[in-house]
């Protein structure tokens, strides 16, 4: 398990392997995004971009789902607190494969004693190489236990992050 | 029909609210973010975010729903977007939360290539306590007013 400690700026991470398809574009989109270019192949052509395209959050979300599967398992993450710098490059489309490339930027300590902000650049690419997505998350990392259990195992205590008077209160992540 | 010329800078638009139910943040979480305190309600209430949280990947989806319904309400023909400056999970959002979307327009300015313009806003979702629970800043692009259009009105 790699804690905030054992996180080195510069190094990177492969992982995602996620096939995307028309009907989950589609679902997607009637849900959160209903813009007539998620929605139908022939409203896409019609569009600034030729067919239809994944919603920008969509890709987003696939982006967790390969961060979750492909890095989340080995790294004792605790959600973040968002991201900036987030670029569409180019449209996702059905058929698309798409796979990601993170690499860390800057470890910032903060007030907690159990938790450190890790900015990671990642890019998301298709099955030609080509970026379609870049942002630079603000992921939250556990430190090591044994500096938690020498503040009192206080580490995870529900509740403690809102009591503690002006340290950032994470959203999700 | 609201193109990118109807813009203006410090004008704001409410974006209308939802109400977010545990089974729209487990069902989002199961497929997207299965992280323990997004997908599981015992294991939430030990993590450090003391309950069941929805992603953040869903609360700004459903900042995204609510701009592209605020757009059918305005016939504002936006395009898609390039992308955004910053966003911020400043608080959880637990089930049952109201969030209300408010945006306000920073900056405008015309594309050189194509005819659209920008628009960077700011967007924020609060919940039912009046509590900030993301934050962005973000670029949305638009239509420009065709030429004919334009010398008619």
């Amino acid at each position: 398990m790699k804690y905030f400690e054992d996180v080195q700026v510069g190094e990177t991470m492969r992982f995602g392997r996620y096939e995307v398809t028309g009907e989950e574009i589609v679902e997607y989109a009637r849900q959160f995004d209903p813009q007539p270019f998620h929605l139908d192949e022939e409203a896409g052509r019609q569009s600034l971009f030729g067919g239809l395209v994944a919603s920008g959050w969509h890709t987003g979300a696939m982006f967790i789902r390969m961060i979750c599967d492909g890095m989340i398992p080995d790294n004792a993450t605790a959600g973040a607190k968002g991201f900036d710098d987030l670029r569409w490059i180019k449209p996702v489309r059905p058929g698309d494969v798409l796979s990601v490339e993170s690499v860390v930027r800057e470890k910032v300590e903060g007030r907690r004693p159990d938790l450190g902000t890790v900015k990671v650049e990642s890019r998301i690419s298709n099955q030609r190489g080509e970026v379609v997505m870049s942002l630079v998350s603000l992921v939250l990392y556990r430190r090591r236990p044994a500096a938690a259990s020498r503040i009192g195992g206080q580490i995870d205590q529900p509740g403690r992050i809102r009591s503690e008077p002006g340290a950032t209160t994470p959203g999700a992540g | 029909m609201k193109h990118w010329e109807d813009f203006e800078v410090g004008e704001t638009t409410e974006l209308g609210s939802h109400r977010i139910t545990e089974a729209e943040i487990l069902a989002f979480a199961r497929q997207y973010d299965p992280q323990p305190f997004h997908t599981d309600p015992v294991a939430a209430r030990a993590s450090l975010y003391g309950g069941l949280i929805a992603s953040g990947w869903h609360t700004c989806a459903l900042m995204m729903r609510l701009s592209v319904e605020a757009n059918r309400r305005e016939q504002a023909a936006a395009t898609g977007s390039p992308g955004l400056d910053s966003c911020r999970w400043l608080k959880p959002v637990r089930p049952d939360d109201v969030l209300t979307g408010r945006t306000e327009v920073l900056e405008t300015w015309p594309s050189r290539s194509k005819p659209i313009g920008f628009v960077r806003r700011r967007v924020e979702m609060r919940n039912q306590h009046g509590e900030v629970v993301v934050a962005i800043v973000g670029i949305t692009m638009y239509h420009r007013r065709p030429a004919l259009e334009a010398a008619a009105s």
